[in-house]
């Protein structure tokens, strides 16, 4: 017990004896964790993005204008007892026409074509969403039986084929970047590590001598410094925590754009993931902390 | 209390430490171990205490085979010997007492025990009343004094001292040595390497004689026998 009170208080000794080496570990430290952190927001981020868009892909089906009511709804029907589908929306012709104004305020000669024309040129809509992207061929095919095939003038489907591998790749390329960024700080961050703890070795070799001399064990030689790196690496993850912390906060509204105003839930994700996400990052750092201080102590712990 | 038997000390590629060396010491013995430079002396202390390991050879401390001894054992051997070694100093940055109990910090010792003893031993050299004091503000003397007295901390059945007055006046090296005695006429065994002729001659104890890491003589109550 007074034993581990020693090496307690030892540990904060060295911590203080070389505290601009201390305080570099540290940010060497806090940066390692903060590009892990921002290398999983933006995972986060990407994701989000592709699962907006995902729910974005549909099937818009406009019918002819003179197409009976009767036929939009059994239409509606037919689609809606398919096991594929996800939702399905009819758009009255009204409302077709409505939306369609709206997108063209400003476009006066538009305006002008569509009041010369006294009916509604335009005709009802079925939207659909598939349950799942792979499902919108079978839906195509379907749309086009006879029963309806006289009904429709056109169809129209979009994938955002395009955007969804722009972002794909994006995401590549920053995953890759980033986990070489990581793995450069975790290696500066142990290399620094090490280092520091060889630096505090010289700085007590006196005092290393006199204890082996006067027959201390070589674990209380050696627990201080181990446990000087647990203390350098939780004041880093308790930084990086919060550091990353404040820049959520700065990004989520900055991020909201991409989201049609939506919530991007990165906040949410990290807050949800928190004891998981803190738990695996500050369990790994202590590990090869603790495992470098001993291999460093026990290097130079040798004569 | 100490057996040596054909103990020889190898250092690469063939520097000879010590050759084949064999000799007992009793418990309460009072025994200095003299020679020239490069003898081999400082090579047998730090086998003593297991800082070296003999190339050849048995040494046997109270009983206790160390030759082959494991490294998580060291701690308990160097907690039964009070070692004075030149190379180790008192700690600048603490004071008398702290680099006293320092010794006994590391051992596990309670902080009640530390009050008891840290005193007692300062007392056995005198300097129960510069315990606050930092080693910079004391004389060389003085210093060396502090040393003992944390050599004294584990109540040691041995002491061994390599030089303990190799930079001492006349004065002081008087006053070292008296206390050795003390602590010897207490019944633990003193080993004292060293150089000067006079202390020697003056003990009147046993001597032993190594040249190029042999024995050449072992005297019951010897003097410091020059050799060639
Ligand atoms: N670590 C070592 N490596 C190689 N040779 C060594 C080592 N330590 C001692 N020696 C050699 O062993 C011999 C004995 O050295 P030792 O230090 O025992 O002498 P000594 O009698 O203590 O001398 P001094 O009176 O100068 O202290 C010397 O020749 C020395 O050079
Ligand atoms: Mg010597």
């Amino acid at each position: 017990m007074i034993t581990a009170w020693r090496i307690f208080t030892a540990s904060w000794k060295h911590f203080a004896r070389n505290a601009w080496l201390a305080v570099a570990t540290i940010f060497v430290f806090m940066m390692a964790l903060l590009s892990v952190n921002v290398l999983l927001g933006v995972n986060v981020v990407m994701d989000r993005v592709v699962t907006v868009l995902e729910d974005k892909v549909d099937i818009t089906v406009t019918f002819k204008p003179e197409t009976p009511e009767q036929v939009l709804t059994q239409a509606r029907f037919y689609l809606t007892t398919l096991d594929q589908v996800r939702t399905v929306q009819l758009i009255p012709a009204d409302e077709v026409l409505a939306q369609f104004r709206k997108r063209h305020e400003r476009d006066n000669k538009v305006l002008a074509a569509l009041s010369e024309i006294d009916r509604n040129p335009l005709g009802a809509q079925i939207v659909v969403k598939a349950k799942s992207p792979d499902d919108y061929n079978f839906l195509l095919q379907a749309i086009q039986s006879p029963q309806y095939q006289t009904y429709i003038q056109s169809q129209t489907y979009d994938d955002h084929k395009a955007a969804m591998t722009k972002i794909r790749e994006v995401g590549e390329q920053v995953r890759f970047a980033g986990a070489l960024l990581v793995a450069i700080f975790a290696l500066f961050g142990l290399l620094t590590a090490f280092n520091a703890i060889r630096v505090a070795i010289y700085t007590h070799r006196e005092e290393i001598a006199i204890m082996r001399l006067v027959g201390a064990s070589s674990f209380y030689i050696r627990a201080p410094f181990v446990l000087e790196g647990v203390w350098i690496s939780l004041f880093a993850f308790a930084m990086a925590a919060s550091l990353y912390g404040v820049a959520l906060v700065w990004a989520e509204p900055v991020l909201r754009p991409l989201f049609d105003g939506a919530d991007p839930g990165i906040i949410a994700f990290f807050l949800d993931h928190a004891l998981l996400i803190g738990g695996l990052e500050l369990g790994a750092m202590l590990f090869l902390v603790v495992v470098v201080s001993w291999v460093a102590v026990g290097r130079y712990l040798r004569r | 209390m100490i057996h040596l038997e054909h103990v020889s000390k190898h250092y690469p590629p063939n520097i000879v430490g010590l050759h084949d060396v064999s000799l007992k010491v009793e418990p309460g013995e009072f025994v200095s171990i003299v020679g020239q430079s490069g003898a081999g002396k400082t090579t047998l202390a730090k086998m003593l205490i297991a800082d070296e390991r003999p190339s050849q050879g048995r040494i046997i401390l109270g009983g206790w085979d160390i030759t082959n001894i494991r490294g998580w054992e060291i701690p308990q051997l160097r907690r039964q010997i009070g070692v004075i070694f030149q190379d180790y100093k008192l700690l600048p940055n603490k004071t008398v007492f702290e680099n006293v109990s320092f010794a006994l910090e590391v051992a596990g010792a309670s902080r009640s025990r530390i009050r008891e003893i840290v005193p007692q031993v300062l007392k056995i050299v005198s300097l129960d009343s510069k315990a606050e004091r930092f080693p910079r503000q004391m004389s060389g003397g003085e210093q060396q004094r502090v040393v003992i007295a944390r050599a004294l901390v584990h109540r040691p059945k041995m002491i061994l001292a390599d030089e303990p007055t190799g930079n001492l006046d006349t004065l002081n090296t008087q006053d070292i040595m008296d206390l050795l005695l003390k602590i010897n006429a207490f019944g633990t065994t003193v080993v004292l390497v060293t150089h000067n002729r006079e202390i020697v001659n003056a003990l009147r104890r046993r001597v032993i004689t190594l040249k190029d890491g042999r024995i050449v003589s072992d005297q019951a109550h010897g003097k410091y026998v020059l050799t060639g």
